[in-house]
């Protein structure tokens, strides 16, 4: 299955990642909470994209992803949207802290139920 | 999705990061409904690629969402299975309509097994198609008993009005007639008209070996036809061998079905997928199947 989507390439989630596989989970329940993270993740990059864009634009967004054209896609997007790639980025490191910040705290709960 | 058992931490970081989601999953689609509704109803235009993948990456988190969380969720739920389908067909299939290798089939029937919650198969009985996904063009209605004419072949207007103008062939199907006389005339019979499809028996692998066999195995036989940029799908049963190779077709949906799938004939025509249903005990009644 292709999973790759247009802001793939400025994305690194690998502390993450590490963060999972140190709080004592198993594949199953790893799996499920990447998913968690991507989902996460693709909600945030096209909440940051449609919000900076016009009506007509929200609709040219929606249909270049439609056709898997991620040059298009950026075409657009960097016509519309200035600094589009920083805004993503921003967008997505903000939610990984918020992320690793409960990651945190699952740790320490499961240290308290372990202790 | 994971078993249940006592794991806090993992409680924890499921519930917390599926509300998360959940909620920015309903403040996209409040702020930028207009947006996803244009897609949604282009969509029969476009191959649905994209908003299939906010769904698709949304799949552990929406079956977790209650219908009453907000308007908004609630109308992702209801749009999102079908893109799911496609855009997992679209992942699965070439760009171009052709025959498919097996590992293309083995993708797709397990796809469309998996959503529509029955098994689907290339071959049944050692026998196959030509072909599991070609470009379909449009039939007429079939006279299924004699006498049938456009006259006799609808019950109710509306049905009428939908379906007239397609008109009656003026020879019978491959197999004859549905049924010997209009008294004879049942449900079955009448349904399996309604939904037929005609496909390229002819040309199945093995076919000239015993045209008989194959002729009784493929006559209303019921396969799965699904247009995969708009991920309807429809239970129609084989009445018909064609169409011939020089059209460029490789099969034919009756009226009802062609209109159910959105497919049109001409220059606008387009593939489906069609797969035997692996259905001894006839189960899975014909017509159109919802995801």
């Amino acid at each position: 299955m292709k999973n790759k989507f247009f802001y793939t390439h400025l994305i690194e989630t690998s502390d993450i990642s590490l963060k999972l596989t140190e709080i004592g989970l198993s594949e199953d329940e790893k799996t499920h909470l990447t998913s968690l993270v991507e989902a996460n993740i693709h909600s945030t990059v096209i909440d940051t994209v449609l919000s900076e864009l016009s009506k007509e634009d929200k609709k040219i967004f929606l249909r270049n992803m439609v056709s898997n054209n991620h040059e298009k896609t950026w075409e657009h997007l960097r016509g519309r949207i200035g600094k589009a790639e920083d805004k993503i980025i921003k967008a997505v490191e903000k939610l990984k802290e918020d992320l690793i910040k409960d990651l945190i705290e699952a740790k320490k709960l499961s240290k308290e139920n372990n202790s | 999705m994971p078993g249940v058992r006592d794991n806090s931490h993992y409680q924890f970081l499921s519930k917390k990061w599926t509300d998360r989601h959940r909620d920015l999953q309903s403040k996209i689609f409040a702020n930028h409904e207009e947006a996803f509704k244009w897609l949604a109803d282009n969509s029969k235009q476009l191959v649905v690629g994209s908003l299939a993948g906010i769904m698709l990456l949304t799949s552990p988190v929406l079956d977790k969402i209650p219908q009453s969380v907000s308007s908004a969720a609630a109308q992702v739920k209801t749009i999102d299975r079908s893109v799911f389908l496609v855009y997992d067909l679209k992942n699965a299939l070439p760009d171009q309509v052709r025959a498919l290798n097996p590992d293309e089939e083995k993708n797709a029937t397990e796809i469309l097994a998996r959503d529509f919650g029955f098994n689907v198969t290339a071959e049944l009985e050692g026998k196959r198609l030509n072909t599991t996904y070609g470009i379909i063009g449009q039939e007429q209605h079939l006279a299924r008993f004699p006498g049938d004419n456009m006259f006799t072949h609808f019950v109710a207007s509306d049905q009428a009005d939908k379906y007239w103008a397609y008109g009656m062939a003026p020879g019978l199907g491959a197999f004859g007639y549905f049924t010997d006389s209009s008294g004879t005339l049942t449900q079955k019979a009448i349904d399996r008209e309604k939904y037929y499809i005609v496909v390229q028996t002819f040309l199945a692998p093995g076919y000239d070996s015993n045209p008989k066999a194959y002729n009784d195995f493929f006559k209303y036989r019921r396969m799965l036809v699904v247009n995969p940029q708009n991920g309807k799908a429809i239970v129609a049963d084989i009445a018909d061998a064609g169409p011939s190779p020089w059209t460029g077709k490789q099969l034919g949906g009756s009226p009802e079905v062609m209109t159910y799938l959105e497919r049109v004939d001409g220059a606008q025509r387009g593939g489906v997928l069609y797969f035997f249903i692996d259905d001894p005990n006839d189960t899975i009644p014909l017509g159109p199947v919802n995801l």
